[in-house]
């Protein structure tokens, strides 16, 4: 019974995640059906791509010629400290002295992959720096909230990406409430997002991973156990120093788990850069989507596999690096908590100043593009308006068929998600089980299943694209194909399912398995002992993985965007993206809504009793 | 109702059970080393030795959970091999009760009777209720598993693995999450009821002491083998190896060479001033021997084989006191009734009171 689910999961997998990929590799290395390297080459010997690293590519031999230019380069570097007069803030005027470093570095071609690399590099110090205060104070103050707050640490992750930079947008935008606000103190407009847009950009990464770098450490520093601290003291350490001997080594391997995650993620950003920065800020993902606009296969085949390369590495490093920790399991004795805001005095000291800013700083960055999405959708710059919202409602009464209108879009939002719940659930639960079984070569299944986790959303929509909508050939004049709308779902519950196995699989092994034992022995089957007693006892996680699978599903955009373009299956988040290019208002009013389905599936999701992990 | 027999059953791992991974190269580990045992019908019998012996792994392979590689299982003659766990008509318990944390203490109970119909027309509840009372947990059927404590927990345990009436009733360790006193009552609990329901079982424990009190035969295994197979006073009183001597109860174990044999007793020439000591039960072609004396028979109102022990530590156990010491540097452990005054104590003990334990003719 078990053998007929792996082998029916396995199909599915193949058919679904490995096929389309393969496509995608086969693109890239087969031109005019001749096998050929020749598009690799092209494109690590082109400096628009690889930039400086494109002459190494090009003639790997010529060390000394590299280290020589390397050489040049170290050189030109020139440090001067001065005086500045004028703090380095875009809007404010003061004329104060302040020393200034000032490091002069000659320019770098970056090329297309550089840059890709170095904004993900941006992103991720900025998402440690701003996550790490969170997980102290998650983890060492008790206060009203902190539990949800907790929790909630997930909710950015699964948000839509191209509503989160719609927000952004409302928020930063030169007709922004940033702007409006400043517009009622007699300063601005600012242009943030046009004058600097990588900055926006590296902001909105840190909305996402920043939650998430807190989430991995606070889970480390509750795990720590008090008992060792208490006995570092003991032997004579101080505080700080048992701190640093004791605690700091535990926080390490998951702030870089954390890091190297963030990496990942913002190196594969597509929705954000698209939707912020455009072609001017293009990252790797975003340039291939352009390319499969302009129906260039070959050179974005050929893209997405380099791509794929380097987020497989880093990947297959996290796997590694996650393995190698022992298991976070819940201390015996957690270290204890202590009140944040006892009295007022407390409140008066340093320490918890520090923490008000900075509690005051996240609520800017975290509440901010989400409230202002919600006010831009209402608001024209002159005040309250329900024009945007008028526009979304006379274009589902009176507009033209190929016009974007909303309701299509919500519509097929949900049942796609809903499709995406029945496929990635049980796909999900069968690879967990899998992999507990099989123990310490349950790692091959876990990292072959977790692939999608590498693979990113463009990559893999241009591979169902070409693999499953345009058609496989099959020995005896058969056509194996699928439609636009069932290739969105493959895509989604293949990006789904990672987390239904991430959430099940932890529950799975926690199972005492002198359980499955004792109701074996009490004469039930290995099958039946899988249902009767090891289900049941993950029904939790197997809810909260469902919520994952209905939520990446409603916010999936870089595969949708491929998949349903000239197409009537398109999704909100692909209408945000539509109204995006011409009216920005429009797309401010889309984006709410989608947040409101968001939020709605997740008060649902949280009355049903889910647990979320990541 | 059933009579068990292993036959010469050997568990090795690594090899060809366990698919490991290539280029790791685990050594072959030999759980289980040609263990030959019988359990009689209705018997308690213990599987007793130090962790890692092979007597969880002896247990499971009775249950099923464990395939061995050589050898074989029979149950009342018929072989088990291939046969799989749910089909064996076992009631396992296990260290950490396992009970089922999603269902009620009833649910718990009456999950095996999914399978195999309760005896004797009874209807399930009826069964339920009959086990609840023979554990001694009337009316606790709708509470949850953990409202209970451990005791009642692995009373839980017990009625779960015993509803179905099986043939074979297993427990590896049941008792070694409780305190002390518990342990004990419960132990007799356990011995009621398995002598009520009659039913063969067999027991696993790293307690010496729990398992002399409550079996009917005990097996002490180290290193994956059987050392020994008898009565608890058998065993106690005539270990057959130097392991079993050491490991059940308290000892005192010396070597020495015989120096002369009157075809009764014995002169053996102990430790490092070969001091002479008289043994009954020496072999008469005997050279070298090892010999044990139980702490109890070295009185101090014995005048035959005085040694004088140095005292290390007395050790206060209420009505006696344990005194650890050295005497001709043989380790002595002995039992007084009163703590020693000196930092010397002299006792002494018959010669049929030592038990030669082996001998060699070189």
């Amino acid at each position: 019974m078990l053998a007929l689910l792996a082998l029916a999961t396995a199909a599915v997998l193949a058919v679904m995640l490995y096929l389309p990929t393969g496509v995608v590799l086969v693109n890239a290395v087969v031109e005019d059906s001749i096998p050929t390297l020749a598009p690799f080459v092209d494109v690590l010997t082109d400096p628009f791509y690889f930039g400086v690293l494109a002459d190494v590519f090009a003639d790997p031999l010529a060390i000394g010629e590299h280290l020589h230019a390397l050489a040049g380069w170290l050189a030109a570097i020139s440090i001067s400290v001065g005086l500045e007069y004028r703090l380095p803030l875009p809007f404010v005027q003061f004329e104060l002295p302040i020393p200034w470093v000032g490091v002069e570095t000659p320019g770098v071609r970056q090329g297309l992959f550089g840059f890709t690399a170095y904004q993900a590099a941006l992103s991720t110090i900025a998402s440690v720096a701003i996550g790490l205060p969170a997980a102290y104070i998650l983890a060492n103050y008790e206060f009203y909230g902190r539990r949800t707050l907790r929790s909630l640490t997930i909710l950015p992750f699964v948000l839509p990406g191209i509503m989160v930079a719609v927000g952004f947008y409302a928020m930063f935008g030169r007709s922004g409430t940033l702007n409006t606000i400043l517009g009622g103190v007699g300063l601005g407009p600012v242009a943030f997002v046009e004058s600097n847009p990588l900055a926006i950009v590296i902001l909105a990464h840190a909305f996402y991973n920043a939650p998430l770098v807190a989430r991995i450490t606070v889970a480390a520093w509750e795990s720590v156990d008090i008992r060792a601290v208490e006995t570092a003291r003991s032997l004579g350490a101080s505080e700080r120093r048992a701190f640093r001997d004791v605690v700091v080594p535990q926080l390490v391997p998951a702030v870089l788990t954390g890091a190297l995650l963030t990496f990942i993620f913002t190196f594969m950003t597509f929705p954000i850069v698209l939707a912020l920065g455009g072609l001017q800020l293009a990252t790797v993902e975003v340039w291939i989507y352009d390319r499969i606009q302009r129906l260039d296969y070959t050179e974005a085949a050929t893209l997405a596999v380099l791509e794929t390369i380097l987020s497989l590495g880093l990947t297959y490093a996290y796997l590694r690096y996650e393995s190698a920790q022992t298991g976070l399991s819940q201390a015996a004795s957690p270290p204890p908590k202590e009140a944040l805001f006892p009295d007022l005095q407390t409140v008066l000291s340093p320490r918890r100043l520090a923490i008000l800013g900075y509690g005051l700083a996240a609520l800017i960055l975290f509440v901010g593009p989400l409230a202002s999405l919600v006010v831009g959708s209402l608001t024209d710059g002159s005040g309250f308006t329900l024009r945007n919202y008028a526009f979304l409602l006379e274009r589902q009464l009176e507009g033209e068929s190929f016009q974007t209108q909303p309701w299509p879009a919500i519509r097929n939002s949900l049942l796609f998600g809903v499709a995406t719940l029945v496929v990635a659930v049980p796909m999900g639960v069968v690879i967990s089980v899998l992999t507990v079984r099989a123990g310490r070569s349950g790692t091959i299944i876990d990292t072959l299943a977790m692939l999608p986790l590498a693979v990113s959303g463009v990559v893999f929509g241009i591979g169902l694209l070409q693999g499953l909508v345009f058609g496989i050939s099959l020995p005896g004049g058969w056509q194996f194909q699928v439609t636009g709308a069932v290739a969105i779902v493959v895509a989604h519950a293949v990006a789904a399912y990672p987390f239904v196995t991430r959430n099940v699989s932890p529950l799975l092994s926690n199972v005492d398995p002198a359980m499955v034992e004792s109701a074996r022995a009490l004469g039930a089957s290995r099958f039946r002992a899988l249902l009767d007693v090891e289900l049941p006892l993950v029904a939790s996680g197997i809810v909260a993985g469902a919520a994952f699978a209905f939520a990446i599903s409603i916010g999936e955009f870089s595969s949708t965007v491929i998949l349903a373009s000239g197409s009537e299956s398109y999704t909100m988040p692909v209408a945000v993206e539509r109204y995006l290019g011409r009216r920005t208002g429009p797309a401010i009013a889309m984006g709410t809504l989608l947040l409101c389905v968001t939020a709605a599936s997740f008060v649902v999701i949280d009355r049903v009793g889910g647990r979320y992990e990541l | 109702m059933t009579e068990l027999r292993l036959a010469g059953v050997s568990k090795r791992y690594g090899d060809t059970e366990t698919s490991t991974t290539a280029g790791e190269s685990e050594a072959e580990a030999i759980a289980l080393q040609n263990v030959d045992l019988t359990v009689n019908d209705g018997e308690f019998f213990t599987l007793v030795g130090p962790s890692g012996c092979g007597k969880t792994t002896t247990l499971r392979t009775i249950a099923g959970f464990e395939e061995p590689t050589t050898g074989t299982v029979t149950f009342d003659g018929d072989p088990m091999t291939g046969v799989p766990p749910e089909d064996r008509d076992v009631g396992v318990v296990f260290q950490s009760y396992a009970l089922f944390p999603h269902l009620s203490v009833a649910e718990n109970v009456s999950y095996g009777l999914k399978f195999r119909a309760p005896p004797a027309g009874l209807t399930v509840d009826e069964r339920v209720r009959e086990l609840l009372e023979l554990v001694d947990l009337e009316g606790m059927g709708e509470r949850d598993p953990a409202q209970l404590s451990g005791g009642q927990q692995q009373r839980v345990a017990l009625a779960r693995a015993l509803a179905p009436a099986p043939e074979l009733l297993l427990l590896d360790e049941p008792m070694s999450a409780l305190d002390a006193r518990l342990r004990e009552s419960l132990r007799r609990q356990l011995s009621r009821i398995q002598s009520e329901l009659d039913i063969t079982t067999v027991y696993v424990t790293h307690d010496q002491a729990e398992a002399l009190a409550i079996s009917d035969r005990l097996a002490v295994m180290h290193d994956g083998e059987i050392e020994q197979i008898g009565r608890p006073k058998d065993v106690y009183r005539e270990p057959d190896s130097r392991f079993v001597a050491e490991f059940v109860g308290d000892n005192n174990v010396f070597d020495g060479r015989v120096v002369d044999h009157d075809g009764e007793r014995a002169t053996v020439a102990v430790g490092e001033t070969q001091t002479r000591v008289t043994l009954a039960g020496v072999p008469t072609d005997a050279t070298h021997i090892a010999a044990c004396v139980r702490p109890g028979a070295l009185r101090r109102e014995t005048t035959q084989n005085q040694l004088t022990v140095d005292i290390e530590t007395t050790e206060f156990l209420g009505e006696r006191v344990r005194v650890h010491g050295h005497w001709n540097s043989v380790p002595i452990v002995l039992r007084l009734a009163e703590p020693p005054s000196g930092e010397t104590c002299s006792v002494g003990f018959e010669p049929e009171a030592a038990h030669v334990i082996s001998s060699s003719e070189t």
